[in-house]
């Protein structure tokens, strides 16, 4: 392995390896603008220059790659290359370059959404001039719509050109590309090609700038005000890592986080927008029964004592409807409780999409089908009938996306029955037709595992805290059972999971950590 | 008074010497029948040792160049004639293709061979366009006489030659530049490493060669590189196209040996100024060189070394004369005008710095101009071509060269000529 002199530091890094890529594995902060680790490397920013031994010229690290030397051409004896990432001739060239970007860059960082996590004005402060020296007019554009949710503020543009490699190589669809030349240099889609696929929402991630702007989020918040987590995508069965920001009780924005076994770099725009239809919903937040045709809230002991009357005596007559929007402990808690039938509602599914870069969207828009299937093996194919067959008369069901599922069948199958127990976030369509709602948690509050169809074990983090006296679901159902029987918390519940389901077996959230295990017995490690 | 005898440019004012049968009658393609007898390698050889270099710009050895491209490689290998010839004050492709295009092609033909290539192209000029018409009748002239095509004159060779027109822009004539433009994409330069000759043309081996270069070939093969090397200067050699224009009575391109005195070249061939007026300042290889003030070049042999040595270049050998009546200030903004519409416009210091020349100095040139000003544009143009160190080679700050042709033409009008860049600002104070 090559021998790497970086500053200080002296490391081993892979034959190929760049100098800006072991610069800023190893901690060594070296600026950079056009390098995006997933696009190809075009090095006209400019901002990566660094000095090499041995070099007249300062060198662009992210093109600069590291490679054995034979030993005559090795450096001080030793290395096979000795880089310079902090020295005056490197700082001030930094200085330099600063100064080209800002010369028709606007000042306008107090109203820029980008302030507080862009790149340009960080380095401004750390290497830039307190004045400028540019006495002429500055290069003024308004601003242009280049897709329905992407908006451009070209004035704010450095042409990176990162947005435009992003719609060759990832998307493939080529909807960006710099129009006009040298100073008039513009970023641009033509009219009757607007940015629209799915994926462009991920321009404004990677523009290191201000300039692209996702209209769902435009002077919405300052980054500051809000708070991140790390979380998975629900929106569909590739179950794309992301960061959640949030303010309070609101979720702002949804980035993707990257994770190179399941989302690479990014996320699709209907994850990433998706949690939109959970604001402004009707929440439930109190157990609520229905007498009369009317709700009245009831205490959570009431609800249980009721669930236990009906189902005692007649544990065979009853079905549980698991939701593949639910997390592993939540399904394996109701699949374990059920002794009648256990079934599903038909899946959602919607267009497979891949991209040329190998970026997917699953047909398949749950997000936990796979892992649905893997701790309730016992799932009926065809539950309607299955429901006619046994003559069941109570039914428990997980409320969560289904409710648009639920179709004439089921409407003759519902008013048939004699008690309908919802565990529900909001008052849906179906929890209106159910005799007892259970308050369950709404997806950016859940808290547990989800299988992705890789066979992928993710951590489901919670980002909003709960809304009133409602409970986390696989709580909910612990609450079923009598109290010597109960799951202590969740880890224990996991270790029961992984007991009866070996695949399942050592799993814990710290193991799982932020980028998720395979299953098939790697999880035990 | 000239005893050398032109070489590239021997037959160019006879009748009809644009045609297949005239070019045979004067010995053409005799030297690509040679090399189909010979091993590319003894091709590859036999250019090296004539030490040719490189007409386009850079000078850089034609052999060695050649010699990058990989051998044990299956990937197709490709030459590109680079006729994109667009550096200001230079005309001396346009010239060869016009009178002598079956020389240039059998050089290409000749170089193809050598690196085992089976598609060539022609990058011609978008603006060339009676060239381009011209060039197609040639190509067919050589498919015709089976000097193209499938079993080139009965050997196994085979080779075609695709014509692309270039669609105007200056930095297509960039050779990574002009490969991007050839695969249909916007001409912005490539990063290097790789080099073309590593991947290139649809990342395949490729070698570009400016057409004056691929002209010389077929008269290394015919007369040897020791013939080669006995023409002019000793570390580079041949027979050169010097473009003679600005303020000179007669006006051209004329064929010389390398190291001919700039002085000759201006006061003998091209006839000196008109109406005897002083001679101000001299580009010496497009405007893209340094500019030389009247001493410099009335002191400087045109060959690569000489020319360094005065702290500019041969670059494409296009030489612009300014008589005493030039104003130096507006010359320069002409100039930096036509770099700042030219930058493609990727690397940073290149797409703004140019602007930011131009608009300095044009407000220099309205009278606007401040005291500050001079030291800003030694400084700008530092930042984007980098301080000019010639003894530890170019100081190149962009992914092309780009960035030096604009930066060191501008700095040096204001370094040679900053009286004149002072007396415009002083005007201004002294109104104010």
């Amino acid at each position: 392995m090559p021998l790497l002199k970086i500053d200080d530091l002296e490391i081993e890094v892979k034959n190929g390896t760049t100098v800006l890529e072991a610069a800023l594995e190893n901690g060594i902060d070296i600026p950079y603008y056009c390098y995006h680790p997933a696009l190809e490397i075009v090095g006209s920013c400019r901002m990566c220059l660094v000095q090499v031994e041995g070099m007249p010229k300062l060198q662009v690290s992210c093109n600069t790659f590291v490679g054995e030397v034979p030993p005559e051409r090795k450096v001080d004896g030793n290395f096979d290359m000795v880089v310079q990432t902090q020295n005056d001739l490197v700082i001030q060239e930094r200085k330099n370059i600063l100064e080209f970007l800002l010369l028709n860059h606007p000042l306008d960082c107090p109203v820029c959404d980008q302030a507080g996590e862009c790149y340009l004005q960080d380095y401004s402060f750390k290497f830039g001039n307190a004045h400028s020296r540019f006495d002429e007019d500055k290069r003024v554009r308004p601003n242009e719509y280049l897709g329905s949710q992407i908006v451009i503020n070209h004035n704010r543009c450095i042409l990176c050109s990162r947005c435009t490699r992003f719609t060759r190589e990832i998307s493939g669809t080529s909807e960006l590309f710099v129009d006009e030349r040298g100073y008039s240099s513009k970023i641009a889609a033509l009219e009757d090609r607007p940015l629209n696929n799915l994926l462009a929402g991920n321009v404004a991630d990677i523009c290191p700038v201000g300039a692209l702007l996702s209209t769902d989020y435009v002077h919405k918040n300052r980054i500051w005000n809000l708070q991140k987590k790390s979380s998975v995508c629900q929106d569909c069965s590739v179950g794309c890592n992301i960061d959640a920001f949030y303010q309070k009780r609101k979720i702002f924005r949804l980035n993707p986080r990257e994770n190179q076994d399941v989302n690479g770099y990014f996320m699709c725009d209907i994850g990433r927008y998706g949690f939109h239809r959970f604001e402004d919903l009707e929440r439930v937040t109190r157990p609520l029964f229905k007498s009369n045709g009317i709700f009245s809230e009831i205490s959570w002991d009431t609800a249980i004592e009721k669930i236990g009357d009906k189902f005692n005596g007649a544990e065979e007559k009853v079905a549980g409807v698991l939701s593949p929007f639910h997390t592993n402990e939540t399904n394996f808690m109701l699949g374990r409780f059920i002794k009648g039938i256990i079934g599903t509602f038909p899946h959602i599914e919607d267009e497979e999409i891949t991209y040329p870069s190998g970026f997917r969207i699953s047909s398949d828009r749950s997000p936990n089908k796979r892992g649905m299937h893997d701790v309730c093996p016992s799932i009926v194919d065809d539950l309607a009938s299955e429901i006619n067959d046994k003559e069941i008369r109570v039914i428990y069901i997980l409320d969560n996306e289904i409710d648009k599922e639920i179709d004439e069948t089921w409407n003759k199958i519902l008013t048939k029955m004699d008690f309908i127990i919802v565990q529900a976030y909001a008052m849906t369509r179906l929890a209106k037709s159910a005799h007892l709602i259970l308050p369950g948690l709404a997806p950016f509050e859940r808290e547990g595992t989800i299988t992705n169809d890789q066979g992928r074990v993710q951590w489901l983090r919670s980002v909003l805290p709960n809304n009133g006296e409602s409970r986390p679901d696989w709580e909910i159902l612990n609450l079923l059972y009598k109290t010597g029987e109960r799951f202590s918390d969740i880890n224990e519940l996991m270790k029961g999971m992984g007991e009866q389901f070996p695949s399942y077996s050592g799993m814990t959230f710290f193991k799982l950590g932020d980028q998720g295990l395979p299953l098939n017995g790697n999880l035990k490690t | 008074m000239n005893a050398f005898k032109p070489v590239l440019t021997e037959h160019i004012h006879q009748k009809d010497c644009h045609t297949l049968p005239f070019y045979k009658s004067v010995g053409g393609y005799k030297a690509l029948e040679k090399v189909l007898a010979m091993q590319p390698d003894a091709v590859i050889q036999e250019v090296k040792e004539s030490n040719l270099r490189g007409r386009g710009g850079a000078g850089f050895s034609t052999g060695v160049k050649w010699g990058f491209i990989p051998k044990d490689s299956d990937q197709p290998k490709y030459l590109i004639n680079n006729a994109d010839e667009s550096e200001p004050g230079t005309f001396k492709d346009r010239l060869l293709m016009n009178k002598t295009p079956h020389q240039m092609l059998e050089g290409m033909i000749i170089a193809s061979y050598a690196i085992n290539c089976n598609t060539a192209f022609i990058y011609i000029r978008g603006e060339f366009y009676k060239e381009y018409q011209l060039l197609k009748k040639t190509l067919a002239e050589a498919y015709q006489a089976n000097l193209l095509g499938q079993g080139i004159l009965g050997s196994d060779y085979n080779l075609e030659v695709v014509i692309h027109r270039g669609a105007g822009a200056y930095i297509c004539g960039e050779e990574t530049g002009l490969i991007e433009s050839l695969e249909g994409k916007r001409g912005w330069p490539r990063i290097k490493p790789p080099f073309p000759a590593i991947e290139g043309y649809l990342h395949c081996p490729t070698v570009v060669n400016n057409v004056e270069t691929l002209a010389c070939l077929p008269h290394i093969i015919n007369h040897g590189a020791d013939w080669f090397k006995s023409i002019g200067s000793e570390k580079g050699p041949g027979p050169r196209l010097f473009c003679v224009s600005g303020t000179v009575n007669n006006p051209g391109v004329f064929e010389e040996p390398m190291g001919i005195s700039l002085k000759e070249l201006i006061f003998d061939r091209a006839g000196g100024i008109p109406e005897n007026k002083q001679l101000k300042a001299v580009f010496p290889g497009g405007s893209s060189s340094a500019i030389l003030t009247a001493e410099e070049a009335l002191d400087v042999k045109m060959d690569f070394e000489d020319l360094v040595e005065k702290k500019s270049m041969l670059g494409s050998a296009g030489v612009i004369v300014m008589d005493e009546t030039v104003d130096m200030v507006q010359a320069c903004l002409n100039i930096a005008r036509f770099y700042a519409h030219e930058s493609c416009g990727q690397c940073t210091p290149c797409r703004e710095g140019t602007a930011w020349l131009v608009k300095m100095l044009t407000r220099i040139v309205n009278g606007q101009g401040k005291p500050d000003d001079i030291d800003m544009l030694y400084e700008i143009t530092d930042n984007i071509g980098g301080r000019i160190d010639f003894s530890k080679g170019s100081f190149g700050k962009t992914i092309c060269p780009f960035g030096e042709a604009v930066a060191w033409p501008v700095r040096s009008f204001v370094e040679k000529f900053e009286n004149e860049f002072r007396s415009y600002i002083q005007q201004v104070e002294a109104v104010a």
